[in-house]
């Protein structure tokens, strides 16, 4: 782990970062832990995920605007303990639920720089994103899963800094959070909505 | 290359990301992967049986072949029955002193495909345990649920409680229970004891007072 940690860093910084201040394509790579909320946290998971990526590719129109490509991916656990549920008025099962769900949000983002003109080096931004998100979720009694694969709709706001490394602004850190309002309606369950934090590089590519 | 190279940065990110998923199975222990299924016929009231005779040994079905057998493991189980039963205030007699009640143990063993269809194991019952075993040749059994809900990969031990009771009355003999116990380490003769409890302490309705 910590090699392929150190192979990706090396890649990230080996090549990017003596690109033009002209440059207007980005990628963002990001470690992400998530939160579960609302039905996602008291129907399905309530533990925090620290299982995760994002990312997007962006293009900036102006110092202003970008938009692009965002993605990501989660993977969120729980195991409770063993209870006895009833099915219909005569059968009951005791079993150790655990409920494995993973997603992979892949959205059409926006982002905007409202003090990129100042001169200070530290950029706020604020970003919307929708798209699809693509849902694994396997159930497990016992070690019987019943597993079910989806698409849903995904929707995201967000908030964040983005701090240069060097004065090109081509490669520096990027930190902030999302809120994902993500419904899901399978198995009587109404959503996988989350709060998320982030921290990761972004450099430009073009 | 700086295509190239983001790809392979993305590609390495979805490695890492798959690496690092959480596997539930890898997570559980032994205890953990076992779920218990209990099903009853609701019309019966279980107090109203007082006696009960239990299988002397039990039904292997295996890919819908049937044998019976007496390993440590079966006796191990066919033992945690009586002892569960009586400690609900069944008394245990000979199957030839007219029981109110009839147990059966059952291992349910799939080789071949991985999956069971529990729907030849019930329409098979008959030859799996003949009604003749009961002293009601010619009977056949009444069966009004299943474990449809679930497929069945590898194996099973079931335990079916039938009516002997009240059988001339029915002319047929009605399953009143079933419990299903499935996971790891099952056929174990030193499990028996807390699989069969397992299935007991979720029938809080079998009782006899």
């Amino acid at each position: 782990m910590k090699k392929i940690l150190i192979g990706l860093f090396g890649l990230l910084t080996a090549g990017f970062s003596a690109q033009s201040q002209d440059s207007r394509m980005s990628l963002n790579l990001n470690y992400n832990y998530s939160f579960p909320v609302s039905n996602f946290k008291s129907d399905l998971v309530s533990h925090a995920s620290p299982r995760g990526f994002t990312g997007n590719v962006m293009y900036r129109f102006n110092p202003l605007i970008s938009a692009g490509l965002d993605f990501g991916y989660q993977d969120y656990y729980q195991k409770y303990p063993r209870q006895v549920y009833n099915y219909g008025q005569t059968q009951q099962i005791s079993a150790v639920v655990s409920n494995s769900i993973q997603t992979i949000p892949v959205m059409a983002r926006l982002e905007v720089q409202p003090f990129s003109n100042t001169m200070t080096s530290i950029r706020p931004y604020a970003s919307v994103a929708a798209g699809v998100n693509f849902i694994s979720n396997n159930q497990y009694l016992g070690e019987f899963s019943n597993a079910s694969n989806s698409a849903g709709f995904i929707a995201q706001g967000g908030l964040g800094l983005k701090i240069p490394f060097v004065k090109s602004n081509n490669l520096g850190a990027d930190i902030g959070g999302t809120y994902n309002y993500a419904p899901y309606n399978k198995f009587g369950y109404k959503d996988l909505s989350n709060l998320n934090v982030h921290a990761g590089l972004y450099f430009n590519i073009e | 290359m700086k295509i190239v190279r983001v790809m392979a940065l993305l590609s390495s990110l979805a490695i890492l990301a798959y690496g690092c998923q959480k596997d539930p199975l890898k997570d559980m222990t032994n205890e953990e992967s076992r779920i218990y299924i209990t099903d009853h016929d609701s019309t019966i009231q279980f107090n109203s049986f007082h006696t009960f005779s239990i299988s002397d040994s039990a039904a292997l079905i295996e890919n819908g072949r049937v044998s019976k057998q007496l390993n440590a493991a079966d006796a191990a189980y066919i033992q945690a029955v009586k002892d569960q039963m009586q400690a609900r205030g069944y008394v245990l007699v000979s199957k030839n002193d007219n029981p109110d009640l009839g147990l059966t143990v059952n291992r349910i063993i799939s080789t071949s495909t991985g999956v069971i269809s529990l729907g030849s194991y019930w329409d098979y019952y008959d030859s799996y345990w003949d009604p003749y075993y009961w002293g009601y040749p010619g009977y056949g059994y009444y069966l009004p649920y299943s474990y449809a809900v679930y497929q069945i990969r590898e194996g099973a031990v079931s335990v079916d409680m039938v009516d002997l009771k009240d059988a001339t009355k029915n002319q047929k003999l009605d399953v009143i229970w079933t419990g299903l116990i499935r996971g790891s380490d099952i056929y174990n003769a030193s499990v028996a004891p807390s699989q069969v409890k397992a299935l007991f302490d979720q029938s809080t309705y079998i009782q006899t007072n």
